[in-house]
């Protein structure tokens, strides 16, 4: 199975996935004017590299704080979250093309959120109780329904996500003192330790920017709000809390409704990266899992973190296709062998 | 008060009889034979509903994957996400083995089983030494690994993206393996699987594997070397898998990379949890099922008959966690109920609800799964 | 007449990264005696428990059972060599019914740690099965054999509990808090009970809360707090020393 992420738009869909051109990922920027600053050098290199990371640590890191979330307050397996994520990138295609772009960064999410809210309220709480067997049997069961159905309503091959005009192109990425020529299109950064100047797409950069303010929205949420902090006590003593009166049914709700937001806002602007297919879901459902596994169940720093190695490592081993196929499984396997609570877990989960 | 005193004064001497344990009974020995005699008619009586003999042999290999399946999950209590590895390494082995060695049935199927033995062996080590979610994803990730492997590593043996094509035509000294010979000798081996399987459930062995479902940790202390039932239990399901993996190859003279995926892995879990876990023909029951749906509805209503499946599949598990076979358990005892109330009313006529209530009381003190005998 | 010591704690202790669990534990349990472990929350009582048992490794010090030690032996391989534990919250197999609860302990003790015997049948009649029944009747529990244990009351889960450690023969049995949460009543039935085995070959271990229990039953008290034995001796000596006095501030209850 090949990571769908490192799907650029040179890519080639065959039977059971899609395999990328010979030449690694980071091409799109070669292809664009080349500069006698650019080519060869070493530190351009790693920078292009290191911004990759980030960006597919983006869309993981964003899959695998919903999973994790809703792991650590409610407790439940959601192996439907891949299914959120494409559901999400199917919709922001048909909001953007009828309205526009910036209508589906808005109304996605949020139709995303209430979803979430209908499935706990209708199916998901039913299983709290259950073991996590049946949990992950019927969120699997919701994920293949959802993408046999967008198979039936949109066809199983790749539907177009066009981007935006002002997201489209590339970024020029300059280093302190260099003079980019005029006539070069694009929005200029300034970025230190850059030899000259190096493209890279924008929407990519946009998506880390993305993943970023999500990241820190939710951090926001959970330390300084008074939802936050029921948030955090529930996860420890939920019984604690329901007799002293808190709502703890309505947050684990609003929590889920939350997971599934971010999942959807994941989808909206991943899904030009990722491509918009039906069977994407599941894709990119076994990594973020064993991302959220390797960052510890329940933990958010954890997940985070985890997301962000292992976007790390998929783009430093770009150029040995073979490991880097499995380096996820290798870690994963020797994460849950030695230390099953992964890195920022608390003991006694599963121990 | 007396009783309880004198109560563990009995247990702690009790006497062990001089009954020597008996083996399976005259009602296991129906059961297995009408089983047999199902499977072994399924090319005519399926041709009644519609189906057609290719179908019936697909229905036997994957009947037998889910069934050894089923000894994981629904005895021991472990899902595995990761059959497929099994299941896959043992069709490529079967298949370079017809390709390299000789096209003869036997040796392939030997091999086939000591490729599934090797691999179950080695993962099983390694994942069995976590329980419950942990072990369902390092058995997803084992299996990810080695499909990925496939795909680029191995690529030389396993013809990578393509898959293992130009197979020789299957023999079996000097009989060729086409048509209804596949049926048989997966049908045979169908069999034998069942009988075991049935054994298993029937013996100690059945009931340990059971406890560890229940409650590892009295298990444990009670003495019971729980890892070693695990592992034993593990590696039959892998032999399962690889031998169902052997007749796919056999059936159908080509290795796909998606006998390795995870979605074959999804499939048997489907399979199983739609028949009923834990009860030996549900997830038989469950191939059929699906298969039956796969080939014979598609026709009916085209190309979403995965979505119906994965809608009965939702259904099953949040309202018949059972599957059919607790269904129909539950239609025998209501259709049983009126039969036997109905009685009662004709006065003339001995009501054999004490005679059937003596032996139920008999036969139902064993197991909970005593019922499980349809 | 000096008792032989079944067992031996020499020299045990056990941090848990910086709280010191067990300091230097000292403690020897006589053959076919009822020694009770008693001292205030906190004070080590399980980890001993569980150290004992081979859940956790301990830092220093050895345990000797009948004059082997058990330092790095898996929980199941200390349970072959006699001992049984019963658990605060009654441990028995839900779903399954009572006669195979009570089936399980039985081949465990007939079949040993690992045993596939594919060759019988769990059928009416098979000897262990009947063992098993019979174990049942004795212990007033014959009326829900087919029963599914899950659906027993508690106390009727601690004697189906307490059956099953008894099938086994132990030499050693541990009772983990065995009347937490039980009524008067109960706690009553569960003394009785306990004081009904035989010493013969059987020695007890009680890590207890209710002094009303443990000066029922004990021989010998073992006092723990702060991870160390602060008092040990008869029960009588036991609650006249300051020390325990004081580590329970009013905790004894009067008798």
């Amino acid at each position: 199975m090949i990571l769908p992420l490192l799907v650029p738009v040179n890519s080639v869909p065959t039977k059971w996935g899609y395999k990328a051109q010979s030449h690694p990922p980071l091409a799109p920027w070669r292809e664009c004017w080349g500069s006698p600053w650019t080519e060869g050098v070493f530190v351009n290199a790693y920078i292009l590299q290191f911004l990759t990371g980030l960006q597919l640590g983006a869309i993981y890191a964003l899959i695998a704080l919903g999973l994790t979330l809703i792991f650590g307050t409610l407790g439940v397996v959601n192996f439907a979250h891949g299914a959120l994520y494409i559901l999400a990138a199917y919709a922001a295609v048909l909001v953007a093309t009828k309205i526009g772009f910036l209508w589906a960064v808005v109304l996605v999410p949020s139709a995303l959120f209430c979803f979430g809210i209908v499935l706990e309220r209708g199916l998901i709480r039913f299983f709290y109780s259950r073991p996590h067997t049946d949990q992950i049997l019927v969120t699997f069961g919701l994920a293949m329904v959802n993408e046999e159905m967008l198979k039936w309503i949109f066809g199983a091959s790749n539907i177009p996500f066009s981007l935006p005009r002002w997201g489209a192109g590339n970024t020029i990425l300059y280093g302190l003192g260099v003079v980019v020529p005029a006539p070069i299109p694009g929005l200029r950064i300034p970025l230190p330790l850059v030899q000259g100047f190096i493209f890279y797409p924008t929407w990519r950069l946009l998506l880390i920017l993305v993943a970023f303010c999500t990241v820190l929205g939710l951090f926001i949420l959970l330390q300084f709000t008074r939802f936050g902090l029921v948030v955090r006590a529930g996860r420890r003593e939920p019984e604690m809390l329901r007799f002293l009166g808190v709502n703890i049914t309505q947050c684990f709700t609003v929590v889920f409704g939350l997971g599934c937001m971010i999942a959807g806002i994941a989808g909206v602007f991943g899904g030009p990266i990722t491509q918009v297919s039906p069977g994407v879901g599941m894709a990119l459902l076994v990594p973020s899992f064993l991302v959220v596994v390797i960052g510890g169940m329940g933990s958010l720093a954890g997940a985070l973190v985890a997301a962000v190695m292992l976007g790390m490592a998929l783009a430093f081993t770009a150029e040995l296709a073979a490991l880097q196929q499995i380096i996820i499984y290798l870690v994963a396997v020797v994460v849950l062998l030695v230390r099953p609570r992964g890195l920022f877990g608390q003991k006694g989960v599963f121990e | 008060m007396t009783d309880d005193m004198s109560v563990l004064q009995a247990a702690r001497s009790s006497a062990s009889p001089t009954l020597r344990p008996r083996g399976l009974g005259g009602r296991d020995y129906v059961v297995i034979s009408a089983f047999a005699l199902v499977i072994l008619t399924m090319p005519m009586w399926i041709l009644t509903i519609g189906g057609y003999e290719a179908l019936a042999t697909k229905i036997v290999i994957w009947g037998l994957f889910a069934l050894g399946f089923d000894i994981m999950l629904g005895f021991t209590g472990y899902l595995s996400f990761g059959h497929a590895a099994f299941f896959g390494t043992a069709a490529y082995a079967t298949g370079l083995s017809l390709k390299h060695l000789t096209p003869n049935l036997l040796p392939a199927l030997g091999i086939s089983i000591v490729t599934a033995v090797l691999i179950g062996g080695l993962i099983g080590v390694l994942s069995l030494r976590r329980s419950g979610i942990y072990f369902s994803i390092l058995s997803l990730a084992f299996a990810e690994m080695l499909h990925a492997a496939a795909l680029s590593i191995f690529q030389q043996y396993t013809g990578g993206d393509n898959g293992l094509t130009g197979l020789p035509l299957p023999m079996l000294f000097g009989l060729q393996m086409q048509g209804i010979a596949v049926f048989y000798v997966a049908a045979v081996l169908l069999i034998i699987g069942f009988a075991v399987a049935w054994k298993i459930k029937r013996a100690p062995f059945g009931l340990m594997l059971r406890a560890i479902k229940e409650n590892p940790l009295r298990l444990e202390y009670a003495g019971i070397n729980i890892w070693a039932y695990k592992m034993a239990a593990f590696m039959i399901s892998t032999v399962y898998a690889g031998i169902a993996g052997f007749l796919m190859v056999v059936y159908q003279p080509y290795v796909a990379t998606q006998y390795v995926h995870w979605s074959t892995s999804g499939e048997v879990v489907i399979m199983s949890v739609i028949g009923g876990v834990g009860t030996l023909v549900g997830p038989i029951l469950g191939a059929g099922f699906m298969l039956y749906f796969e080939n014979v509805v598609q026709a009916i209503i085209g190309e979403q008959w995965r979505l119906v499946l994965g809608f009965v599949f939702v259904c099953v598990v949040i309202f018949l966690p059972g599957g059919f076979v607790a269904l129909g358990h539950t239609i025998w005892h209501r259709l049983g109920h009126l039969v036997r109330s109905r009685r009662r009313n004709v006065s003339d006529m001995e009501t054999d609800s004490e005679t059937s209530g003596r032996s139920s009381a008999r036969a139902g003190a064993y197991t909970s799964g005593e019922h499980d005998a349809c | 007449m000096p008792a032989k010591a079944i067992l031996s704690v020499q020299g045990v202790s056990k941090s848990f990264g910086g709280l010191k669990a067990l300091r230097n534990v000292n403690l020897t349990v006589e053959e076919n005696s009822i020694h009770a472990i008693i001292g205030p929350n906190g004070a080590g009582k399980s980890t001993l428990l569980n150290i004992l048992v081979g859940l956790i490794a301990a830092d220093e010090g050895v345990i000797l059972y009948d004059g082997s030690p058990l330092t790095g032996l898996s929980p199941y391989k200390i349970i072959q060599k006699g001992i049984a534990r019963v658990f605060q919250t009654p441990q028995i197999f839900p779903a399954l019914s009572l006669l195979e609860n009570v089936a399980i302990a039985a081949f465990a003790r007939r079949d040993g740690q690992f045993g596939i015997k594919m060759r019988e049948a769990l059928r009416p009649g098979h000897p262990v099965l009947e063992e098993a029944a019979d174990i049942l009747h004795h212990v007033g529990l014959a009326a829900y054999m087919s029963e599914k244990a899950q659906y027993l009351s508690r106390g009727d889960k601690r004697r189906l509990e307490l059956a099953l450690c008894l099938v086994s023969k132990p030499r050693l049995l541990l009772l983990d808090e065995p009347t937490a949460g039980m009524s008067r009543h109960d706690t009553n039935r569960t003394i009785d009970l306990l004081r009904a085995l035989s010493r013969q070959g059987m020695t007890k271990i009680i890590i207890e809360h209710d002094m009303h229990v443990v000066f029922s039953l004990a021989d010998r008290i073992s006092v723990l707090a702060q991870g160390h034995v602060i008092a040990e001796g008869h029960p009588e000596a036991v609650r006249a020393d300051a020390r325990v006095q004081e580590a329970y501030l009013g905790g004894v209850h009067a008798q």
